[in-house]
C-alpha cells in the first residue's frame, strides 16, 4: 500500500490516500496535494512554521479542513509545507505543527477541496479515501 | 448507467424516468446526440446528474446541457430549478468559481489589419492581464473597499473609472446583483480577494483574440455587431480565491445545516438548505458578493485589455477603441420567473456550467437585444472555434432559460497531460497562425482541444432542440493562458 495515487477524474483532480490512522491519512493527503501542486518538492526549505487547531464535523470534514488550510497558505504565500507534525487528532479536531517554505513555482491553483463522495472507509490494510480537487 | 436506462424523447432530448432511482424527485432531461449520450456514458456525469434529481423542491426536471461532464457533486453542464419559498439552494450547484463567465468584446477592425500587430497585442495582454498560479493584480484594495466592490459591483466599476455605461447595459443584470452582502462572507475570502481583481488565473481561463469565422443570423450579428473577418476578444474568468472561499465555507457550513432541516443527499457536495432559512439567505447573499467580484473582475481586465489595445494599436489601425458585445455568467443560482405547466412560478434556478439564454422579449435584457434575444457566449476548446448565440422562446419553455456554455471536457487532465506535450501543442497551434501566450506548459497541455468535445456538435445539439438559436462562428487568432 503506498501513501496516494492519482486517480483520474474528467474536469479536475483526484487523489487515493491510504493511512493506517486518521493521522497518518491526514499527513499522506497533505504529501498527495503537494504532489500535484508544486514540483522540487525536496528543494523547498524548511524556513516557515505554522500551528493549526482545526475542529469539524466528522472525520471527513477534518480531512476537507485540513487540506483548504494548506491550500490556502499555498495560494495566499506561496508556502507549500512539508513536515507535519500532529500532535492531536481525533475525527473531529486536529493540533498541528507543519514546516515549510516558498515554492518557487506552484504549477497547479487548488482552487478548493471538495466532499464529493467524500469517504473514508476501513480496508484491511488500513484506511482509504477518495478526494476530488476542483482546480 | 447504461444506454438502456434512457428513453428518447425528441432527437435532441433523451429522459432518464423518475422511476429509473427510487430517491429522484422528477425525471432528468439529457440534450444530447446518440454520439455525445455514448461520450458522457462515460463518466459519473450522469449519475451526478441522477443525484441532482433528489433535490427537495427540485421543479419539472433535472437538466444537463450537451456539453456535461463530471464535476463534483453537480455535473458540470447542469441545470436545476427549485420552486420558492421552500425549495433549496445548494452552493455546490453553483461551484466554487462562482459567477465564472464569458465576456465578449467587439473591435472596428479587420483580421487583414490587424495582422501586422497581432504578435505585439498578445504579448501586451500577456504583459497587462497577470494570469497564472499565485499572481496578484496591479489593483491592490482595502479592506473596506472591497467590501464596497463586491456590493455594488458594476457600478463600483463605473464610479472607479473601469467601465463605461455601454459596458454595464450589456453585462447580466447590469454587472450588479443586488442582495450582496459583504457581511456574509468570511475574513478570508476578503484577504483571498484583495490583490485578485483584474486577475485571469490558471486553469481553464483565458483571454483569446477572435476572428469572425462566418454568421449565420444577419440581423442578429448586425446588431452585435459583428461581421465576418471581424476581430473580437473574449474573456473567460470568475471571483478567483474570493468566490472559492464563499463556496468552501457555505458547503462546510450546510454540512450540518442539512441534518437540521432534515435533507437526505446521495452526496455530501449538494449539501443546500431551503432558500427561506436563515442559512440559505446567507449563502444568497454572500453568493451574490462573489458573483459581483466577478463581474468586476472581468470589468478590470476588460479595461486592461483597452489599455493593450490603446498601447499597440493607436495610430496602426482605422479605430483601435473596444466596445462591449455582452458578459454573462455560467455559475450560478439566481432568482427568476417561468412558466411551468401553464403556471407562471418563482423559482431559483442553478446554473452551473449552463448559460442563461433568454428569449426574444425578456424584460432583463438591455434594449439593444430585447427584440431579438439575449446573446449567449459559447467558448470552445482552445484552439477550435468559440460561438455566439441568442437565447430563444424554446430555451425559455424547455429549459429554464439555459442553455450550454461550453465544448465540455471528454479525457481527465491526467491523460491530456500524458498524451499532449505543451510544447509541441503550442508549436502546432503557431503553425496554425495562432498566436501563443502561455504560463505553465504543462497547465496549456492539460487543456488541449483533444481533451474535449467538439463544440460544433455541441452547438448542433442546443440550435437543433430550439434552446438557442446560432448568429456568429468565431475562431482564435491569439490565445492569452495562465
Amino acid at each position: 500500500m503506498g501513501f496516494f495515487e492519482v486517480i483520474d477524474h474528467t474536469a479536475d483532480w483526484a487523489l487515493r490516500v491510504y493511512g493506517r490512522s486518521l493521522t497518518e491519512l491526514l499527513i499522506h493527503a497533505a504529501q498527495g496535494m503537494n504532489f500535484l501542486m508544486a514540483t522540487g518538492l525536496d528543494a523547498i526549505p524548511l524556513t516557515e512554521t505554522r500551528q493549526f487547531e482545526l475542529d469539524a464535523y466528522d472525520a471527513e470534514g477534518l480531512l476537507v479542513e485540513w487540506l483548504t488550510e494548506l491550500a490556502y497558505w499555498a495560494e495566499a504565500e506561496s508556502l507549500v509545507f512539508t513536515e507535519f507534525e500532529m500532535t492531536a487528532v481525533s475525527p473531529t479536531h486536529l493540533s498541528a505543527i507543519v514546516r515549510g517554505g516558498t515554492a518557487v513555482e506552484l504549477q497547479k491553483h487548488i482552487k478548493a477541496v471538495t466532499y464529493h463522495n467524500l469517504e473514508i472507509v476501513q480496508t484491511d490494510a488500513g484506511l482509504a479515501v477518495e478526494i476530488v480537487f476542483d482546480v | 448507467m447504461k444506454r438502456g436506462d434512457f428513453k428518447r424523447i425528441t432527437p435532441y432530448i433523451y429522459e432518464i424516468p423518475q422511476a429509473f432511482r427510487h430517491d429522484m424527485r422528477v425525471p432528468a432531461r439529457f440534450y444530447a446526440d446518440g454520439e455525445l449520450l455514448a461520450m458522457a456514458l462515460d463518466d459519473k456525469s450522469l449519475d451526478q446528474l441522477v443525484n441532482t434529481a433528489t433535490l427537495p423542491g427540485i421543479v419539472k426536471y433535472a437538466l444537463a446541457m450537451p456539453d456535461i461532464h463530471q464535476g463534483y457533486g453537480f455535473p458540470i453542464g447542469g441545470v436545476v430549478a427549485t420552486e420558492l419559498p421552500d425549495g433549496v439552494i445548494s452552493p455546490g450547484a453553483v461551484g466554487y468559481d462562482i459567477n465564472c463567465g464569458v465576456r465578449l468584446l467587439g473591435t472596428h477592425i479587420d483580421r487583414e489589419e490587424i495582422a501586422p500587430h497581432l504578435d505585439k497585442l498578445a504579448s501586451a495582454l500577456q504583459a497587462n492581464c497577470p494570469s497564472g498560479v499565485g499572481r496578484g493584480g496591479t489593483i491592490h484594495l482595502k479592506r473596506h473597499e472591497l467590501e464596497r466592490l463586491v456590493e455594488q459591483g458594476g457600478d463600483w466599476a463605473l464610479k472607479n473609472g473601469y467601465a463605461t455605461r455601454m459596458d454595464l447595459e450589456r453585462t447580466e443584470e447590469n454587472g450588479r446583483l443586488h442582495g450582496a452582502d459583504a457581511g456574509k462572507v468570511s475574513d478570508r475570502a476578503f484577504k483571498r480577494g484583495l490583490d485578485q481583481i483584474g486577475t485571469l488565473g490558471a486553469g481553464n481561463h483565458f483571454i483569446e483574440v477572435d476572428v469572425v469565422d462566418e454568421v449565420f443570423d444577419e440581423t442578429a450579428a448586425q446588431r452585435m455587431g459583428l461581421f465576418p473577418g471581424q476581430i473580437v476578444v473574449q474573456i473567460h474568468c470568475g471571483s478567483r480565491g474570493f468566490g472559492h472561499q464563499v463556496c468552501t465555507d457555505y458547503v462546510r457550513r450546510f454540512q450540518k445545516v442539512v441534518h437540521k432541516y432534515g435533507i437526505h443527499l446521495p452526496d455530501r457536495e449538494l449539501v443546500c438548505a431551503p432558500l427561506s432559512s436563515p442559512e440559505g439567505q446567507d449563502y444568497l447573499a454572500a453568493m451574490k458578493a462573489a458573483a459581483n467580484y466577478a463581474f468586476v473582475n472581468r470589468q478590470v481586465l476588460t479595461h486592461h485589455i483597452r489599455r493593450s489595445f490603446e498601447e499597440t494599436l493607436r495610430r496602426k489601425v482605422h479605430n483601435h477603441t473596444v466596445y462591449q458585445i455582452y458578459d454573462i455568467a455560467h455559475n450560478m443560482a439566481k432568482v427568476e420567473a417561468h412558466e411551468v405547466d401553464g403556471r407562471t412560478m418563482q423559482l431559483l434556478v442553478h446554473r452551473k456550467g449552463a448559460t442563461r439564454a433568454f428569449g426574444p422579449g425578456s424584460k432583463e435584457l438591455p434594449d439593444v437585444y430585447r427584440d431579438i434575444g439575449q446573446p449567449v457566449l459559447v467558448p470552445g476548446s482552445m484552439g477550435t472555434a468559440s460561438w455566439v448565440l441568442l437565447g430563444t422562446a424554446g430555451s425559455m419553455a424547455q429549459s429554464f432559460g439555459s442553455t450550454c456554455h461550453g465544448a465540455g471536457r471528454t479525457m481527465s487532465r491526467r491523460k491530456a497531460k500524458k498524451m499532449v506535450r505543451g510544447h509541441e501543442l503550442r508549436v502546432e497551434l503557431e503553425e496554425r497562425g495562432i498566436h501563443v501566450r502561455a504560463g505553465s506548459m504543462a497547465g496549456f497541455a492539460e487543456e488541449a482541444p483533444q481533451a474535449y468535445k467538439d463544440v460544433d456538435r455541441v452547438i448542433e445539439v442546443v440550435h437543433g432542440a430550439g434552446i438557442a438559436k446560432k448568429v456568429a462562428r468565431i475562431v482564435p487568432a491569439a490565445v492569452v493562458k495562465g
